[in-house]
C-alpha cells in the first residue's frame, strides 16, 4: 500500500473571495471583511479566514481521492500565519508511511514568498 | 445575553444546533472557495470541510468572541459522506480551557450527526486575548 502523489492546488486570494466566504460560511468577523476596521488592528489589514485557506488542502485531497476523501478523510492542522488578499496560496502534500490502513500525508499551505501558513497531516482510508 | 467564550468553563455543553446543508449552501461554499471539482455533483455530497466550517461558524456565533481571537488548530474526521440536503445536528462542548502567555486557549469539540449517525467530528483550538476576558 503506497500513498499516491497528490497534485497541488494554487489559488489567488482576493477581498471579494473573503467576502463571499464570509457569506457562505456565516463567519462575518470584521477582521476578514471590514478593511477600515482591520487597519486598526495589529494585522494592519484584512486576513483570510483560516478555514478558507484550509479548504485548499481539502480540495487537493478531494481531487486526488474523490469519494474516498468525502467519506473517510481527516485533517489535523495548525494555522501558523495569516494569509491576506493578494497572496497566492499553494496547498501541497508529501506522502508519509501509511498507518492503520490509512494513507497519510504531511500537508501545508505556503504563500508566494514560501511562508508556511498551515501545516499538519491528512489521512484517508486506503 | 451572549457569554464570552473566555468565561465559559471547561466541560460546558452547548445546546444542540441544527442546520441544513442544501444545494445552494454547498454551491455558495464551493464558489467562495473556488472549488470546481465535479466529485461533489457526481456523489451528491457536500465538501466535508464546508460542514465543519458551518458548524464552527454557528458555534462561534452563539458565544462572544473578543477582538484579536485567533483560530490556532483544526482537526476534522469524516465518518461518512454528507449528502446534499442533509439536516444535521451539531453537539458541541468546550473540552479544554487554559491560560497561557496572555491568552485564554479553548478547545471546542463537535460531533455532527445525520439521523443519529455520526458523520463528522471536529476539534477547534481558539485563542482569545486574556485581557478581554
Amino acid at each position: 500500500m503506497n500513498a499516491p502523489d497528490v497534485a497541488q492546488v494554487t489559488r489567488l486570494l482576493t477581498q471579494p473571495m473573503l467576502n463571499a466566504y464570509a457569506d457562505a460560511s456565516g463567519d462575518h468577523n470584521p477582521i476578514h471583511i471590514d478593511e477600515a476596521f482591520a487597519k486598526t488592528t495589529p494585522m494592519g489589514g484584512t486576513i483570510a479566514h483560516g478555514m478558507l485557506v484550509l479548504s485548499f488542502i481539502s480540495e487537493m485531497m478531494a481531487g486526488a481521492f474523490g469519494p474516498q476523501w468525502l467519506a473517510t478523510g481527516s485533517l489535523d492542522v495548525r494555522f501558523r500565519a495569516p494569509a491576506r488578499p493578494g497572496d497566492t496560496v499553494t496547498a501541497r502534500a508529501t506522502a508519509q508511511e501509511p498507518k492503520d490502513g490509512r494513507l497519510r500525508y504531511a500537508v501545508e499551505c505556503v504563500s508566494q514568498t514560501g511562508e508556511q501558513l498551515i501545516s499538519g497531516t491528512a489521512e484517508v482510508s486506503a | 445575553m451572549t457569554v464570552p467564550l473566555t468565561q465559559i468553563a471547561a466541560g460546558h455543553t452547548f445546546d444542540p444546533m441544527t442546520f441544513v446543508v442544501d444545494a445552494e449552501t454547498s454551491r455558495a461554499y464551493r464558489a467562495a472557495t473556488g472549488d470546481t471539482l465535479p466529485v461533489y455533483d457526481t456523489e451528491a455530497a457536500v465538501p466535508p470541510l464546508a460542514v465543519a466550517a458551518l458548524a464552527l461558524g454557528a458555534l462561534l456565533e452563539a458565544v462572544g468572541l473578543p477582538d484579536g481571537t485567533l483560530h490556532a488548530n483544526e482537526s476534522m474526521r469524516v465518518h461518512e459522506a454528507v449528502p446534499v440536503g442533509s439536516a444535521l445536528v451539531c453537539d458541541a462542548r468546550l473540552a479544554q480551557r487554559s491560560s497561557r502567555g496572555g491568552w485564554v486557549v479553548t478547545a471546542l469539540e463537535s460531533e455532527i450527526t445525520l439521523e443519529g449517525r455520526t458523520v463528522l467530528t471536529t476539534r477547534a483550538t481558539v485563542m482569545c486575548p486574556a485581557e478581554a476576558s
